[in-house]
């Protein structure tokens, strides 16, 4: 529905690297985010990366909601899988740094240090932690949205 | 006999009874040898006036037969003469022999071994010993019971899901009978409408009668616009015709969405003909859009994801479980992947841009993809999707089981998320080995260390695709996995081996497929053996079908079309998916199935894994005809040129 920039991009379909691409920022994974355009039916409505992105986004919000929530209850197995579950859609989609930081959460809340190699008993800490990267992911998150929403345009 | 066996006697034989011993004893001892001596070979002694000079001197026992008693209890046995020869025992007529085991000459260390069997009163105790053994055994029987009974109601459950399926199933025959019956007064109506055209267009003009058959075509779809290309042809062949078409396609689609919703066989499930499915298939066409995994339109709209009370996927809190954000199909049904050469090209939104060329041969693969990140479920069946495969999405393990488990749809391959809610990966696949032991279960998940990937192994996944992953790694991943579905190897393999029998699908989902494609030359026998054969549904048979079937049957099926029909073909194909037994064979009845009824073309292309290539080009064959109205009038006047 956004007659914008991206027709022309498309145009060289399937040329990695493609010029609107690269505009969206070293946060984003070219090679990964483009295997989804390439599932786009339409290139200039773009329905299935659009929804598969904004449904990303209502599910990052939510997840970070619930992820407060955890935190607030000292719950650190839920804010390991909470983790380990926006890690998952997130690596799906490129976006290499939200899902290295989920992946951060889903280790501290595992006990675990940063890697998740070593373990890291106090819980205190790892709350600790989580709080912090919690806030990193946000705004990495923020970023790639902004991004991802001027690649996509205005909703259809 | 042997002095030195007796000098060590003394020592070693504390542990043998002394009645054993004595006698031991008296044997080595040559004074007695014309009473008590050792057999031939040492195995056995022999004794002849034991009872009168032994006995009251050394033993207590006072008359043989007590001495034998001993004996026995010692466990020695007498040795039998061989009576049939009535040879006299070589040691007299009087002369008893006895032998145990471990009772020989110069062996005086196995006296040892000689037990006093154990006695009468304490055969009682251990008599009750033994009836706590029952007891054990009790429990295990007990056990075994209730595993079977276990069982037992496990296949209720499964009979009756079985059970259901045949209600819908017949409900869906009683609706596709109304609705073919409604067609075919439609059809009727057009042709009566047509012969007054024809009539008219006669009157006027004797040699365009096309335009009778434009208005016909608007109104009746393709198999009307066959028969009406021809100038000046008699109305009641065209209607005959139009009865046999409209007869044929029909059920065809019906039955073939039938089988898609209980076996999800999509990639058949697209209608043979773009024509018939417009004109006549409102219901497949649409059954096979809704079915598309992921909503093309208002899709954030049409998500289960929470937005209200529950606020994002909590994956180990299991309420959540039924607010998995995926826009799952409805019934769970598999998302169609129509093969594109069959698609209408309206229900398929653009695939142009889809650049995957599909790697498989006719036969599609089916693939369960078991996910609860609704991110990645959907772009991994996108990407499925491209792949020309046919998916269905589980949202966790158990999801996953639940679908092996009630059989209603057959895959081919599994991907497998590892961590989920519910059940995770690695246990579903546990539990999915015991149904479907050789099914490949390919991992898909982030965590692929080294010993994560062993674990996945271990638990007999067969191989692990890593997070994210790509379109090329997954197809990669699936090729790898699916060999018999590549299309190179298609061509070469018979039909029999070419289902998917390889990956231990059973026999029977292939067979809906073919029983399907049958269909459209002999819908009617089809459904009235479907009938008589739903053994398991007997009552509901009964009560639903038997008077409809043949009397709908009768009056849109044109009589001659039934003797061609196979019913072992037809009973094979629509009853087999739901008997869930590999009763019938599979192999032949594609053929014999198919090729009757349609001789003409069946020659086209009876080829392996047919089903789809077979309509295929049934179809090809009947746009041939109309190119060519010469060759159809040909065929379709020659046998009624007679009653004309």
């Amino acid at each position: 529905m956004s007659p914008t920039t991206h027709d022309e991009e498309r145009s060289e379909e399937g040329s990695v690297g493609a010029p609107d691409l690269s505009a969206l920022g070293p946060n984003i994974d070219v090679l990964t985010f483009e295997q989804i355009l390439e599932m786009d039916d339409d290139e200039d409505e773009r329905e299935f990366s659009r929804s598969i992105v904004f449904g990303f986004f209502e599910q990052a919000e939510a997840t970070f909601v619930k992820m407060e929530d955890a935190l607030k209850d000292k719950d650190l197995a839920t804010l390991s899988s909470l983790g380990h579950f926006l890690k998952g859609s997130s690596a799906t989609l490129g976006l290499t740094k939200v899902k290295d930081s989920c992946e951060k959460i889903q280790h501290y809340g595992a006990k675990k240090d940063e890697d998740g190699t070593a373990d890291e008993p106090d819980e205190e800490k790892c709350l600790e932690r989580i709080k912090e990267t919690l806030d990193t992911v946000k705004e990495e998150y923020a970023e790639v949205e902004k991004s991802l929403k001027k690649f996509f345009g205005p909703a259809p | 006999m042997d002095k030195g066996g007796d000098m060590m006697g003394g020592p070693s034989a504390n542990n043998s009874s002394d009645f054993v011993r004595k006698l031991y004893k008296m044997l080595e001892d040559p004074s007695y040898e014309t009473i008590v001596r050792w057999g031939e070979g040492g195995q056995s002694f022999v004794n002849e006036k034991f009872t009168k000079s032994i006995l009251p001197k050394h033993f207590k026992h006072s008359n043989f037969a007590s001495f034998v008693r001993q004996l026995n209890k010692y466990d020695f046995h007498k040795v039998r003469q061989n009576n049939e020869d009535n040879t006299p025992s070589p040691y007299g007529p009087n002369a008893w022999e006895f032998k145990h085991p471990e009772f020989q000459a110069d062996k005086k260390d196995s006296l040892d071994n000689i037990r006093r069997k154990a006695p009468a009163p304490r055969k009682a105790a251990q008599g009750v010993e033994e009836s706590s053994y029952p007891a054990q055994q009790m429990d295990l029987v007990n056990s075994q019971l209730m595993a079977t009974q276990q069982q037992l109601q496990q296949l209720s459950e499964r009979y009756q899901d079985l059970a259901q399926g045949h209600v819908v199933l017949l409900q869906q025959v009683v609706q596709l009978q109304k609705f073919v019956k409604a067609h075919d007064g439609v059809m009727h109506k057009v042709m009566g409408f047509l012969h007054n055209v024809d009539n008219t267009q006669r009157r006027n003009s004797r040699m365009a009668p096309y335009g009778g058959s434009t208005a016909g075509s608007s109104l009746m779809g393709g198999p009307a616009s066959t028969e009406e290309d021809h100038p000046a042809s008699p109305l009641q062949q065209a209607s005959e015709l139009l009865d046999k078409y409209s007869a044929e396609t029909l059920p065809n689609l019906e039955l073939s969405k039938m089988a898609d919703d209980y076996h999800l066989r999509h990639d058949y499930s697209t209608p043979p003909s773009d024509q018939t499915s417009a004109a006549i298939g409102p219901t497949a066409a649409s059954t096979s859009i809704t079915q598309l995994g992921y909503p093309m339109h208002n899709d954030l709209d049409n998500m289960v994801y929470p937005v209200g009370h529950t606020n994002g996927i909590d994956p180990i809190n299991s309420e959540h479980i039924h607010n998995i954000p995926y826009a799952l199909p409805p019934n769970g049904l598999m998302h169609v992947e129509s093969m594109p050469e069959m698609m209408p090209e309206a229900s398929v939104p653009g695939r142009k841009k889809i650049s995957v060329d599909s790697p498989w041969g006719i036969t599609k693969p089916r693939i369960l993809l078991v996910e609860d990140d609704r991110v990645c479920a959907r772009i991994g069946s996108k990407f499925l999707h491209a792949f020309q495969c046919g998916v269905e999405t589980a949202s966790n393990g158990l999801e996953a089981v639940n679908k092996i488990n009630n059989g209603t749809s057959q895959f081919d391959l599994i991907l497998m998320d590892i961590i989920m809610p519910q059940l995770d990966g690695v246990s579903a696949t546990v539990c999915i080995r015991e149904i479907r032991p050789h099914i490949p279960i390919i991992a898909m998940t982030s965590n692929i260390r080294a010993d994560d990937i062993d674990m996945y192994f271990r638990y007999g996944m067969n191989d692990v695709l890593p997070k994210p992953f790509t379109k090329e790694g997954m197809l990669k991943a699936l090729e790898k996995n699916l060999p018999q579905f590549r299309k190179n190897t298609q061509f070469t393999q018979s039909p029999a081996t070419q289902m998917p029998a390889q990956t231990q699908m059973p026999a029977q989902t292939q067979m809906p497929a073919q029983g399907t494609f049958v269909a459209p030359n002999q819908p009617q026998p089809q459904l009235n053996l479907n009938m008589g054969q739903l053994s398991a549904a007997q009552s509901m048979k009964d009560e639903t079908s038997p008077g409809k079937s043949p009397a709908t049957a009768s009056s849109w099926h044109s009589p001659s079309q039934l003797p061609t029909t196979s019913p072992v073909t037809n009973m094979s194909g629509n009853y087999g998916p739901y008997s869930m037994a590999p009763a019938h064979p599979q192999h032949s009845h594609p053929q014999s199935g198919y090729q009757p009824p349609n001789p003409a073309m069946g020659a086209s292309a009876p080829r392996a894994g047919g089903p789809h290539r077979r309509v295929l080009s049934d179809m090809t064959g009947a746009s041939a005809q109309e190119d060519h109205p010469d060759v159809k009038r040909q065929r379709m006047y020659q046998p009624q040129q007679g009653n004309f």
